[in-house]
């Protein structure tokens, strides 16, 4: 079954068109990656995908396990399984990390008409969830994403993922600011949640995370348009040869 | 006891009124309103809000309010280090002395087309003249009742225009000198206009008890930048009341810093209203206070159109029975979204004796806006002494380098490199001789 | 986060003010308006002592020559001081001994309210007096607290039965001449709590009183009077709520705290008085005045406040820091929506050598309100070592509404450290997003984000209270984005 359908979409931001007309299919199951110069239209793709205000889809249609993803609000399309790792995951103050994962994860089951979780249960989870990303007790005790270094704040993006247990992952920029260890932790995380009925889209600019992530499909994004699809071997290719031929700076 | 001060005044006004200048047109109805608005509120005094810690009215009731005499033969200028600070800059150069200008003193050497200096009475018949000396800024006038006298009062001032586009070649140095006791009455004006650029310095000097009332009005035009830089080091004894009250219009930038290393009681008034979006203030001083001086910096910064910054911070160190004051407030008004203010004041108290009083306000009517305000105030770091002590600097020497590097951060905002190292001099110096 | 979950249910079940239902009580009021026959009457109604008169008398006297204060940052129309009820009392034949004795449609008042005065259903360890208008109806838990020597009772009792402490003590941290109305106050204070705890006792539990005005056009002026001795401690909290009336209620509260060598006491409030309606019409004219005293060398004395009611708030609980090493703190939020004025601070008077002093004030502004933070920070010449840190953050929601911060800064000793810190911002549109992604609806991503700027404050409110005021976050904000 496809997970996602995305058809002819075009998306403005500001009265400028970023999006000229993508089209996208991703089964169950399958790990597409994006890759594309800087301003191709890679982040706008994923924020269009989870909602965010300022992007006007002008034309197309983008299917979510059969419905329509662009009817949902932003929460509606959270707790309907589609999760988006942020390039630059936001600080929220005085929230802890613990507090915010728990208020997520009971707003979500409870919009899915699923009993929510008590503490114990929760504590519980959050720990088996927590221990193979390296997210230590004092991480969740501080407040979310503030002081944390970025290997951290990435960290903790994938432990919000294995929480959640989306449908459809969106990895945006996941690799960017992380050494070569911390990429490796990271992408283990993300591997393990790797499932028949879960999709991801990765996007990135280099091939370097993708030979972690072992992508099924490769899209090459360039000004707005989709402009060449093809297996893992491309974005070998393209590690090579830059994007030069897709009419961009390398940059 | 205030009434006293300002009866005489007034009694003063009644007495000149026919000799000041711009008697035959629009500027005498206008002094006889500002006479009018002065004598309603008074001198300032403690009770009300925006003069709390300065007693002015108090401080007039002793000094020598009449006019200081009118000195038109020979003049000594001072020989001090802060009389020669700004020497070594190429600058055109106005020199004032009690208050009147001296064309012999003074040397502006030919100016670029486009550019105008006057003295005052010769621009009073002009339309931009009217529009600058007219304009309102403080809502509740307790602030604004020592414009009001000095628009009543005003007898000399240099009047800057530079047209649009043009750039004023070489800084326009105005050198106030106070020889004798008494008061002068000077209103300098700036009008530059779009794209218009320029650098004004300013020092004032008083050997005796002297008031110097002064009032600097400032338009910017669209894109147009000032550098201001102002020096203040007068007697003990003397009393110095000056407001600044600048417009700007969109993208214009101001950067004002004013250094205070001698004043008797003075009070230094700041007023920006941005006009225009995309424009930007940086007000800015340091100061450092001995004996019974005590200065009261006011600065008030108004955004009332969206996407503009201000940045004020003020450093001083207070040492004797000094008196330091600093009362700052950031307007945000309604739709002035994107604003970006910061005010920070920090303070030295060196002595037992001496004391700091700050009120940095925030006054904010729109939501997407990034202000913040700091304040502080302690003595030097014992450690730090410590330390330094411990590597072989004497106390004294130690001291002085601690405080040097605490004022720094305010000298490093003087808009002028060659200004800058100057003052940064001089201020060494001074400490170098200031038993701290 | 549980709490805010439940908020935003309850935003979402409850009306707009869940406390606003009104008690249909029979009712013994003063004539309308005020006279020396008033003050008289109230006075002949507790059955006071002529030492005790003659201190109201002169109070009031006092009072007729004052003039309101204009310098907060707050406008209402004229208050007509004639056209108010000074005195109110729930008709009860005798006062009662016990709850049993207690109108039940009393206790189903508190019960409505959340606040439980059987003592089964108490939360264990806190003991509360609930004042109903002008008198207090109920106080729970004496004996126990008698065991420990606590005294805590409504203050018409104290005048009775402690008549030495409440005449050394009343009065003594706000003088009668202090301001216009705390000198009100002091003529025609009909109730309050009075606490004492001797010298090394650690009170065993916390005190409470709650405060319900529930009388129309009817003041609320009580007087509370808590005295630490020696090296004793105390947790105090204060409760209010007032029915929903379109005209203004007038609350004008005294608040007095003593703390003598070594004593610490801890006072907490969760204010949230009827705060008009989407009008601006009615709601409580808050104008209290509580100050304590660190009398002693290393006495303590805590305000944490969170202010979510009332239509204008003019409040500034104070230390007067006079003990050697004494040290005062002030822990605030204050949350306005709809046509709410705040002007609330603190002043932190360092007399004594070693003070130390700490505010930290959370302003919330949304819909049309105004939320001003006062604050003075004063340092005395003889006063050395004296450290105070300041920190005044301002979060605004929606444009239409105003934050101000107004500090004052007096140093006359060179060997203090003052720092002060303010900051404005706003909820980003990012953060929200962030949350939302999450799952998160947007009103509960509000209430988690204030909750999260609260932090440092809510953590100082004692358990019970905390989960109350988080809630109360939540409800507070209701409707103000969007």
């Amino acid at each position: 079954m496809s997970m996602l359908e995305i058809k002819n979409l075009h998306v403005n931001v500001a009265g400028k068109e970023i999006l000229k007309g993508i089209d996208l299919s991703i089964a169950a199951g399958e790990v597409h990656a994006i890759m594309g110069p800087n301003g191709s239209g890679k982040s706008t793709l994923s924020y269009v995908l989870a909602g965010r205000g300022g992007y006007e889809v002008t034309e197309g249609s983008i299917r979510f396990k059969g419905k329509d993803l662009l009817e949902m609000s932003v929460d509606e399309r959270a707790a309907a399984g589609v999760f988006l790792a942020f390039q630059y995951p936001l600080e929220i103050p005085g929230v802890t990390t613990m507090t915010f994962l728990k208020t997520a994860l009971n707003a979500q089951r409870k919009a899915r008409g699923e009993e929510e979780l008590d503490a114990v249960r929760f504590l519980k989870l959050v720990r088996e969830k927590a221990k193979p990303l390296n997210v230590t007790d004092d991480m969740l005790k501080r407040a979310l994403n503030v002081g944390y270094s970025g290997g951290e704040k990435k960290r903790a993006e994938v432990l919000q993922m294995s929480l959640l247990e989306p449908s459809l992952a969106v990895l945006d920029e996941t690799d960017s600011g992380l050494d070569i260890d911390a990429l490796k932790t990271v992408a283990e995380g993300v591997n393990a949640l790797r499932s028949p009925e879960r999709s991801m889209i990765v996007i990135t600019h280099y091939q370097r995370l993708l030979d972690y992530i072992v992508p099924d499909v490769v899209h090459v994004l360039s000004q707005g348009r989709i402009v060449k699809t093809g297996g893992k071997e491309l974005a070998l290719e393209l590690e090579k040869s830059g994007y030069a031929e897709y009419g961009a700076d390398a940059a | 006891m205030t009434e006293n001060a300002t009866r005489r005044f007034i009694e003063d006004y009644e007495a000149r009124r026919e000799v000041l200048p711009g008697v035959d047109g629009w500027l005498s109805r206008h002094r006889e309103g500002a006479i009018r608005d002065f004598a309603g509120v008074g001198l300032p005094h403690r009770r009300l809000e925006e003069w709390k810690y300065t007693d002015l009215g108090r401080v007039l009731e002793k000094a020598g309010i009449e006019p200081a005499p009118l000195l038109e033969g020979a003049v000594l200028l001072p020989e001090s280090r802060s009389a020669a600070v700004f020497e070594t800059i190429d600058r055109h150069v106005l020199v004032f002395v009690n208050g009147r200008y001296r064309a012999d003193l003074s040397k502006a050497a030919r100016l670029p087309k486009g550019v105008e200096i006057h003295s005052l009475g010769d621009v009073l018949h002009e339309q931009w003249a009217k529009d600058l000396v007219e304009r309102r800024f403080d809502e509740k006038r307790q602030a604004e009742s020592i414009v009001d006298l000095n628009t009543a009062l005003m007898s000399d001032g240099a009047c800057l225009r530079v047209r649009k586009g043009v750039k004023l070649d070489k800084p326009l140095h105005l050198f106030f000198f106070s020889a004798d006791a008494g008061a002068s009455h000077c209103r300098n004006l700036v009008l530059l206009e779009d794209e218009a650029e320029a650098t004004i310095l300013e020092t004032h000097l008083g050997e005796k008890a002297s008031l110097a009332d002064l009032v600097l009005d400032i338009s910017l035009g669209v894109g147009a930048r000032l550098n201001h830089i102002k020096l203040q080091d007068e007697a003990e004894s003397s009393v110095h009341i000056a407001t600044m009250r600048a417009r700007l219009a969109a993208q214009a930038r101001l950067s004002s810093f004013t250094l205070t290393l001698g004043c008797g009681t003075s009070r230094g008034q700041s007023f920006v209203l941005f006009a225009g979006e995309g424009a930007e203030a940086n007000i800015d001083g340091a100061y450092a206070l001995k004996g019974a001086q005590h200065l009261d910096q006011f600065c008030v910064i108004d955004h009332a159109v969206p996407s503009c910054n201000s940045h004020t911070l003020f450093k001083g160190v207070l040492d004797g029975e000094s008196e330091g004051v600093f009362q700052g407030k950031v307007i945000v008004r309604p739709h002035a979204q994107k604003t970006d203010g910061r005010q920070m004041t920090h303070a030295l108290l060196l002595s037992r004796d001496a004391s700091m009083n700050a009120k940095p306000e925030l006054e904010i009517y729109a939501d997407d806006v990034q202000c913040a305000h700091g304040s502080t105030v302690g003595e030097l770091s014992k450690d730090a002494l410590f330390y330094l002590q411990s590597r072989g600097i004497p106390e004294a020497e130690a001291r002085r380098l601690l405080v040097l590097a605490f004022l720094d951060e305010a000298l490093d905002l003087a808009p002028h490199d060659e200004a800058r190292e100057s003052l940064r001099r001089l201020v060494s110096d001074w400490f170098a001789e200031a038993d701290i | 986060m549980a709490a805010v979950k439940e908020t935003v249910e309850t935003v979402r079940e409850a009306e707009k003010y869940k406390y606003g239902f009104f008690t249909d009580i029979e009712s013994e009021k003063a004539p309308l308006g005020l006279t020396e026959d008033t003050v008289r009457f109230i006075s002949a109604k507790k059955d006071e002592p002529e030492w005790l008169l003659q201190w109201r008398l002169d109070a009031f006297r006092r009072w007729l020559t004052m003039t309101e204060p204009t310098w907060a940052k707050v406008s209402y129309p004229p208050i007509d001081f004639q056209d108010a009820y000074y005195y109110a009392a729930p008709k009860q034949k005798v006062q009662p001994k016990s709850l049993d004795e207690v109108d039940p449609k009393l206790l189903e008042t508190y019960e409505k309210l959340g606040i439980p005065l059987t003592e089964q259903k108490m939360l264990a360890g806190v003991a509360v007096d609930a004042v109903f208008d002008s008198v207090s109806v109920v106080t729970t838990f004496k004996e126990k607290l008698a065991e420990a020597g606590v005294i805590f009772c409504p203050m018409s009792e104290a005048v009775k039965n402690h008549p030495e402490l409440v005449k050394k003590y009343l009065g003594s941290v706000v003088p009668t001449s202090d301001n216009f109305y705390a000198t009100l106050n002091s003529a025609v204070f009909s109730e309050g709590s009075f606490v004492y705890i001797p010298e090394s006792v650690r009170c065993p539990m916390e005190l409470s009183t709650y405060f319900r005005i529930n009388e129309k056009q009817t003041g609320q002026f009580e007087r509370t009077l808590i005295i630490a001795d020696k090296g004793s401690y105390v947790s105090y909290l204060e409760g209010c709520t007032a029915p929903q009336r379109d005209e203004n209620q007038l609350h004008a509260a005294v608040v007095e705290l003593v703390a003598l060598e070594d004593a610490e006491i801890k006072y907490s409030t969760v204010q949230n008085w009827f705060p008009g309606d989407e009008e601006g019409k009615g709601g409580v004219y808050n104008f209290v005045t509580k100050r304590g005293d660190c009398r002693g060398a290393n006495s303590k004395i805590s305000w944490t406040q969170v202010e979510t009611g009332s239509a204008i708030t003019w409040k500034y609980p104070s230390c007067i820091l006079r003990g050697d090493n004494s040290r005062g703190e002030f822990y605030s939020i204050a949350i306005s929506n709809g046509h709410q004025q705040v002007d609330s601070g603190t002043k932190m008077i360092h007399l004594g050598r070693n003070t130390t002093s700490r505010i930290i004030s959370k302003g919330i502004s949304a819909g049309k309100s105004s939320n001003t933070y006062r604050g003075l920070v004063s340092v005395h010449r003889k006063a050395e070592n004296v450290r105070n840190f300041t920190q005044c953050d301002s979060l605004l929601i929606g444009d239409k509404c105003s934050a101000h911060t107004v500090p004052y800064i007096e140093t006359k000793n060179p060997t203090a450290i003052l720092e002060h810190e303010a900051t404005t911002s706003k909820i980003s549109d990012d953060q929200l997003f962030y949350c939302m992604q999450r799952g998160i609806g947007e009103e509960e991503a509000v209430a988690l984000i204030v909750n999260g700027f609260c932090r440092d404050v809510l953590q100082q409110l004692p358990m019970e209270f905390a989960v109350e005021a988080q809630k109360l976050v939540g409800i507070s904000l209701e409707g103000s984005v969007g």
